[in-house]
């Protein structure tokens, strides 16, 4: 068969292959979760994998090793962990109608304040919105819990099980996917993918660390400081940290809400500020400067934009990657750009 | 029509064979080992040209080497007599089985290619680049030595050839003069 009449095949085969993939991935419940949360795990273990493989293992051992232990420490982590969480996570919706409580005598109170300034059918309707934002949103949160446990249990098995085929058949799937490229593209295309796929990895690593440094300073603190529901904040605070900009700001309003609703001294607003500043700082100061090369720059603008846009499309979850999808796609443009302005540059 | 499973086995061992021939017969691989070649091959990036199907051209930044496996490829430059006027081609070699080409582009930052290559005819090359090497060495540090140890002495034997003809184009010159 005539070479390029065989390509045009190859290329319509892999395409098709490669469409359907997505189709799959963006409508089957769950897939799109474990799948990006499997990229993270593939980016977070190749260092590891590799480094066995220059000793000398073969690669499947090589994957199997750093996979075994890292879902051992994950269930004995969690074993430690879990019944904290769950108690502390018990605590605060035991808790709960008793801050709301204290939520609606403050509105009423500021209502009060308020009316001075404010005509009366506006200051009545802003106490209801309120009340009612208030409640629906403690429902939404315990109500849905439920379906959020049995979505979480399915990525929980489906997503390692996706990372270890990504780490032992990653390679050979991207150079079978590169064999289809066009021979006058080739070169360019595979430096781009190699680019992409190491400024990714950098990425990946470096935010996932500085937000488990913070939600280890967070949840250290507020133990220490005997603060209730200590591990449960400390782990929103990691993964808000995921966010720049406004993620940090996010992550330590809860606690300033609970401490102000639980009626907290000015020592302790003190000693909260101190946690929750200080670990920023420390991450600012001492972990960014080692990692600053690896992290992508967002402006707040695009932060802010991409946010929006996220919650738009995918509610909370959306929130969470909008960040590392926009950097990821900051990075594939601006490597892109750089190819196409310059690989093709006549001397 | 459908293709006899024995004839697809022992056409992908041959397909193998032909390749691990090919890099053992490389200035590059020669002293790696058979695992080594093992994990080269698995690693390496094997690509088919038609006939008039350019694999690089001069000008473009280059990434990596190819050996040619089957067939052979034309090397020619777009040279400019004068400023203002059209560039034209000037042939610089003919490579066929065995040959390779585009070496110094694994250890160049962002170097752009000084030739056009052109296969003849239907070709096979193996296609050896930057993130290829460091694979390897990523992977295999021992291999990835080798690898570049060979390299070296390739391109050391590229300059010492170089040298070589300038110092006889300058003596030329100065016999002239």
């Amino acid at each position: 068969m005539n070479i390029r009449k065989l390509r045009r095949r190859k290329l319509l085969f892999f395409v098709s292959v490669l469409l359907g993939f997505f189709v799959l991935v963006f409508f089957v419940r769950n897939l799109l979760v474990s799948a990006l949360l499997a990229f993270v795990g593939f980016y977070l273990i190749t260092p590891l994998v590799d480094l066995l493989e220059r000793r000398g293992m073969p690669r499947i051992t090589s994957v199997l090793v750093p996979f075994v232990t890292l879902t051992a420490v994950f269930f004995l982590a969690t074993q430690w962990l879990l019944p904290s969480f769950v108690s502390q996570f018990g605590s605060l919706k035991g808790d709960l109608p008793r801050y709301l409580e204290k939520a609606q005598r403050l509105s009423v109170e500021i209502e009060a304040q308020a009316g001075h300034f404010l005509p009366p059918e506006t200051a009545a309707r802003l106490t209801a919105q309120v009340e009612e934002r208030l409640l629906l949103w403690a429902h939404r949160i315990f109500e849905g819990l439920p379906n959020y446990v049995s979505d979480s249990l399915t990525v929980l098995f489906l997503a390692p099980f996706l990372c270890f085929f990504m780490l032992l058949d990653g390679r050979s799937l991207v150079r079978q996917l590169l064999a289809i490229v066009p021979n006058h593209y080739f070169e360019l295309v595979m430096n781009l993918q190699h680019e992409i796929s190491f400024q990714m990895g950098g990425f990946i690593r470096a935010r996932l660390l500085e937000s488990l440094i913070v939600g280890v300073l967070v949840a250290a603190g507020l133990m220490i400081m005997d603060f209730k529901y200590a591990l449960v904040l400390a782990l929103f605070a990691a993964v808000l940290n995921l966010i720049p900009y406004v993620g940090p700001v996010i992550g330590a309003l809860p606690a300033y809400l609970l401490a102000f609703l639980g009626g907290a001294t000015s020592g302790e607003f003190l000693a909260l500020t101190v946690i929750y500043g200080g670990a920023q700082v420390i991450d600012a100061a001492l972990i960014l400067p080692i990692l600053v090369a690896k992290i992508v720059n967002l402006h707040p603008v695009t932060v802010v934009l991409s946010i929006m846009i996220g919650s738009q499309l995918m509610g909370v979850l959306g929130m969470i990657i909008s960040i590392p999808v926009t950097s990821a796609l900051k990075v594939t443009l601006s490597a892109l750009y750089q190819h196409l302005t310059q690989f093709r540059d006549e001397i | 029509m459908m293709v006899p499973l024995w004839e697809n086995i022992f056409r992908s061992d041959r397909r193998a064979k032909t390749l691990e021939a090919a890099l053992r017969g490389n200035l590059l691989f020669r002293d790696l080992t058979a695992r080594e070649i093992r994990l080269v091959q698995q690693i390496v990036n094997v690509r088919t040209y038609a006939p008039g199907e350019p694999v690089f051209q001069q000008g473009e930044i280059g990434v990596g080497m190819y050996i040619i496996v089957q067939g052979s490829v034309d090397v020619t430059t777009e040279e400019h007599a004068r400023a203002n006027q059209a560039p034209q081609n000037q042939f610089i070699t003919r490579l066929s089985n065995g040959d390779f080409f585009g070496e110094i582009a694994l250890v160049e930052e962002a170097g752009r290619r000084t030739a056009t290559v052109t296969a003849r005819e239907e070709s096979v090359l193996i296609g050896f680049f930057k993130p290829d090497l460091m694979e390897i060495v990523n992977r295999n540090p021992g291999a990835g030595v080798k690898i570049l140890l060979g390299l070296s002495k390739v391109l050391g034997t590229r300059l010492a050839e170089t040298t070589a003809m300038i110092r006889s184009l300058k003596l030329n010159d100065r016999i002239e003069a």
